[in-house]
């Protein structure tokens, strides 16, 4: 069982000292490590009073609810934020349905008018 | 379609996480139609529906929130605003003022206001409004009472 144990540690001399725990192998020899690969992350948020679009109830940063659903089976590139003029946002596809029923911000009832809209 | 079930899953979640002493029950009638729910809303302090529970059924269309889900009274309800054998409610935002940033549950809970604020312009129930229109409170208030010991009383 010993000589199983000591096939694992690296460039040692189990022939000398079968005895020899696996641990005290490694004190004697340290294993050298070498970062291979870094790779940092960022996280962003847009600066703004609205993190989620009051029409499908998603993160603004995400895709729309349908689009989301539909990922990878067609293309989300258009899927973008939307402003209006009265400072609210909400997903361009969203405010764009909601539109065509009435022309109102869903959140103050005020006209809509489009002030801005873009990528993520 | 998988689009709206996810909404009104997360509405659940909300309505599950925050209940509120208006809405005593909030959720799908059943397990199978994610579009079918059912409210409980009890009747407001200080009006003579105090006291009683009033049973709504939502429906909830497929383009929702775009469209408004249909709410109506199962319990029978004496009010202005609401029609006494079809439960049919008279409410702007469930009709030309609705908002896509509205929830079932804000929703319920503007039928609430309603309940405590009737709008006796535009009846549903003429006696109901009548009586207000005419100034007769006091009769307008035990003619509610009477309707809400008989039918919403839960029994107890």
């Amino acid at each position: 069982m010993a000589e199983t144990m000591e096939v694992d540690t690296p460039q040692g001399t189990p022939q000398d000292k079968p005895q020899d725990k696996p641990k005290a192998a490694a004190k004697g020899k340290r294993t050298r490590m070498e970062i291979k690969k870094w790779t940092s992350v960022a996280l962003w948020a847009w600066d703004m009073d609205t993190d989620v679009c009051a029409i499908c109830r998603n993160n603004n940063m995400e895709l729309c609810l349908e689009c989301q659903a539909e990922q990878g089976t067609k293309d989300t590139a258009d899927c973008t934020l939307a402003w209006g003029s009265c400072n609210h946002a909400f997903h361009f596809h969203c405010i764009s349905r909601w539109l065509k029923s009435r022309n109102s911000c869903p959140l103050d009832n005020s006209e809509w008018v489009w002030q801005n809209y873009g990528r993520r | 379609m998988a689009s709206i079930n996810k909404r009104l899953l997360k509405e659940l979640a909300d309505a599950r996480r925050e209940p509120s002493a208006e809405l005593v029950a909030l959720g799908p009638a059943s397990d199978a139609d994610l579009l079918r729910w059912r409210a409980v809303l009890r009747g407001p302090r200080d009006t003579p529906y105090a006291g009683g529970l009033f049973e709504l059924r939502i429906d909830v269309p497929k383009q929702y929130p775009i469209q408004p889900p249909a709410l109506s009274f199962v319990t029978p309800v004496c009010h202005p605003n609401v029609h006494f054998e079809t439960g049919e409610i008279c409410l702007d935002i469930l009709k030309t003022q609705w908002s896509p940033a509205w929830t079932l549950a804000s929703t319920c809970l503007a039928v609430h206001v309603l309940l405590a604020d009737p709008e006796p312009s535009s009846p549903l129930n003429c006696d109901a409004a009548n009586l207000l229109r005419c100034g007769d409170a006091l009769g307008y208030r035990s003619l509610v009472s009477l309707y809400t010991r008989m039918h919403a009383s839960g029994g107890g």
